[in-house]
């Protein structure tokens, strides 16, 4: 190993440790016996591996899970569905007004979304659907967009104008080249950005706890929050719930993470 | 099976740019069209108008006997192989040839047949369920060919479909396509910047330079009459040596250097005649130059005497270089920016011994010379 080498991988090396302890820490904790207040790192001599089927149980999951499932279906297909029309639309059509459009996305991406949340709430609120999953669902997608479109936009925009043109004079209409040719073309895009957007949306938290009461029409993510209001003084059934709420994601992660480590690349390319 | 007439066809770009100017042009029925020209001349402008990827801003455009200047690309009945294939990744071959009838709702089991019979004559059967990625430069090559036979249209568009693939296989598949068009007798406009495929696979050649159509003719016409220096220096490889020269009593002086012009040259250019003590251009063809001891003796004032620059031996020819104290002429081809101060060109025989740096006395075929008006740069022939 030459000295280049040593200095990147010595950094890598910290940054692993960075994310792996709390990891760590968090399901050293979830396996210590109920009741202790478990301080740093420390592998149990006897880990409890049923605390998890007690916080699964206890914590009643099977309906947040569920509820974070439809959650996720109600926002993954319907944001792939509407960012790559979008972003073909944007990429690869004669829009007049497109680069103005393009502009609002992009300023959307700049926007905190934590900004957002007020301004959500009163419209969900006006909505009449606050307090059921069609608020964090609506919310969630319109939040996606602007990185939905961009994300798909530099997928379609990297695909050689010959191509379309190709299935023009083949026959193609503006429709039958977008399903038949570029969205198939799309895969890999289409992809990523599933995954991305799955991760996001299992994850969120904030805006479940306010825009919806019921923790069980939350996310679990969110569920979480109520979860600890309740059970805040046992914090080892309090981290082997919060494992059981990241497992999902991290097989995901561990599933697609070819795909993942491509679209973390193609951001980085394309910025 | 349709004529082509591009009819006083304008093209301005909506920046503004205005890349066709005017372009007359009859393709006929069954006829192998090239177009030829430097980068950014205009060549897949004028095509991408043909085929409907482009507007036509002005002028008429006639594809049998119809206007087509506003009807879709699906529509003209127009098959197109882009310079990069343009295949669609994700479909195999056999779906990428088909794809067209497929849109066009033809019975699967007619698409088969087409697609088989279009596989067979490119030799593509053994491949039709491969993906493009798996292909060859070559296959892929010729999916496109294929893409563009299975649909039997009046007319097959290409624009520079050879450029991506090695010399030696261009050479192989301009044969094939020259071969191809023949068999099907469809009527073709073919670009290229390659002045070698053009004058190879045309039954006629369309000069394009700057958006303005230079000359269009035979191959061979081109070659032996360009009708302005553009052409000239463009035809032909090496290409012409273009000195300016004058014209003083039957004597023409190129420098120093002094060759007669015998009296059937102003039979066959009397134009000639009203050049008699003007300046002119006059461009030799490194073909019509050749070593002056092995052609056997030459009548006087044909001859040449210069000293050798470089020699490149090529095996079947001696391309060699040397100084004419003129002043050379820039044809104006962008893509080969002349080097003013550069030297003459002559093809010399391999029996020819002229070493680097040894006086020669270099024998011109006189009845070959071509004369351009030095303003306009045109020919001047009647
Ligand atoms: N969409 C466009 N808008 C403005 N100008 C354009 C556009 N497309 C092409 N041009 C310009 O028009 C001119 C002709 O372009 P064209 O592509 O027809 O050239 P070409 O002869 O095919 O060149 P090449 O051999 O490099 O393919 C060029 O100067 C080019 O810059
Ligand atoms: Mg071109």
């Amino acid at each position: 190993m030459t000295r280049s080498q040593l200095l990147p991988r010595l950094v890598m090396a910290m940054l692993l440790l960075f994310t792996a302890i709390p990891f760590l820490t968090l399901l050293s904790a979830s396996l210590q016996p109920l009741g202790v207040s478990p301080r740093g790192l420390k592998w149990p001599s006897n880990p409890r591996w049923s605390n998890f089927v007690e916080g699964y149980q206890v914590a009643d999951m099977t309906p947040l899970l569920m509820s974070s499932t439809l959650i996720v279906i109600g926002v993954v297909p319907i944001s792939l569905l509407i960012a790559s029309l979008a972003g073909y639309g944007l990429a690869s059509l004669r829009i007049p007004g497109a680069r103005w459009m393009l502009l609002v996305f992009i300023a959307g991406l700049t926007i905190p979304f934590e900004s957002l949340i007020t301004p959500l709430y009163f419209q969900m609120k006006s909505l009449g659907v606050l307090n059921t999953r069609w608020a964090v669902i609506l919310a969630l997608i319109g939040l996606f967009m602007p990185f939905g479109v961009f994300w798909m936009r530099s997928h379609f925009v990297s695909i050689p104008n010959e191509i379309s043109e190709a299935a023009r004079i083949d026959g193609a209409g503006p429709w039958q080249a977008f399903w038949r040719v570029h969205l198939p073309l799309a895969r890999p895009a289409l992809t990523s950005l599933a995954i991305l957007l799955f991760l996001w949306t299992w994850n969120q938290f904030i805006l479940a706890l306010v825009l919806i009461d019921d923790p069980s029409l939350r996310t679990v993510a969110g569920a979480l929050g109520a979860f600890q209001s309740q059970y805040g003084t046992n914090v080892v059934l309090l981290a082997s719930v919060s494992v059981l709420i990241m497992a999902p994601t991290i097989i995901v992660f561990v599933l697609f993470r070819k795909q993942f480590s491509k679209a973390l690349l193609e951001g980085a390319v394309k910025g | 099976m349709a004529p082509i007439t591009i009819d006083r066809v304008d093209k301005v770009y909506p920046n503004g740019f205005h890349a066709i100017h005017e372009l007359c042009l009859n393709v006929e029925d069954g006829e192998f069209l090239v177009l030829v020209g430097p980068s950014g001349c205009g060549k897949s402008t004028a095509l991408r108008m043909v085929a409907g990827l482009e507007e036509v801003s002005s002028g008429l455009l006639q594809i049998g006997e119809r206007v087509v200047n506003d009807v879709e690309p699906k529509n003209r009945d127009i098959a197109m192989v882009f310079q990069n294939y343009a295949l669609y990744p994700h479909m195999t071959v056999r779906d990428n040839i088909g794809f067209a009838l497929k849109l066009a709702k033809v019975p699967k089991k007619e698409i088969a047949r087409r697609v088989d019979e279009a596989a067979q004559m490119l030799e593509l059967s053994e491949q039709l369920d491969k993906k493009p990625a798996q292909l060859s430069g070559g296959q892929r090559q010729r999916v496109a060919m294929g893409r563009a036979i299975v649909r039997q249209p009046a007319v097959f568009l290409m624009d520079e479909p050879l450029s991506n693939l090695d010399a030696k296989l261009r050479v192989q598949m301009r044969a094939e396509i020259s071969r191809l068009q023949r068999q099907l007798g469809v009527t073709t406009i073919y670009v290229t910047h390659d002045q070698v495929e053009a004058m190879t696979m045309g039954d006629r050649v369309a000069v394009l330079m700057d958006g303005h159509l230079q000359q269009v003719d035979t191959p061979q016409n081109l070659y032996d009459r360009p009708d302005n220096v553009f052409v000239a220096a463009f035809i032909g490889s090496p290409s012409m040596n273009l000195y300016e020269a004058e014209l003083l009593d039957n004597q023409l002086h190129i420098g120093s250097h002094q060759l007669t012009l015998p009296e059937s040259v102003f039979v066959r250019r009397p134009a000639l005649r009203e050049y008699q003590g003007r300046r002119i251009v006059v461009g030799l063809r490194p073909e019509d130059l050749e070593d002056a001891s092995i052609t056997g003796p030459v009548p006087s004032g044909t001859t040449i005497t210069s000293t050798v620059e470089l020699t490149e031996s090529l095996g079947s020819e001696i391309v060699v270089h040397f100084m004419l104290d003129e002043s050379r002429v820039d044809p104006g081809n962008p893509d080969a920016a002349e080097d003013l101060s550069s030297s003459a060109v002559a093809r010399f025989d391999p029996r020819s011994r002229c070493r680097a740096g040894e006086a020669i006395d270099i024998a011109v075929t006189i009845d070959n010379l071509h004369y351009f008006d030095i303003d306009e740069h045109t020919a001047i022939w009647g």
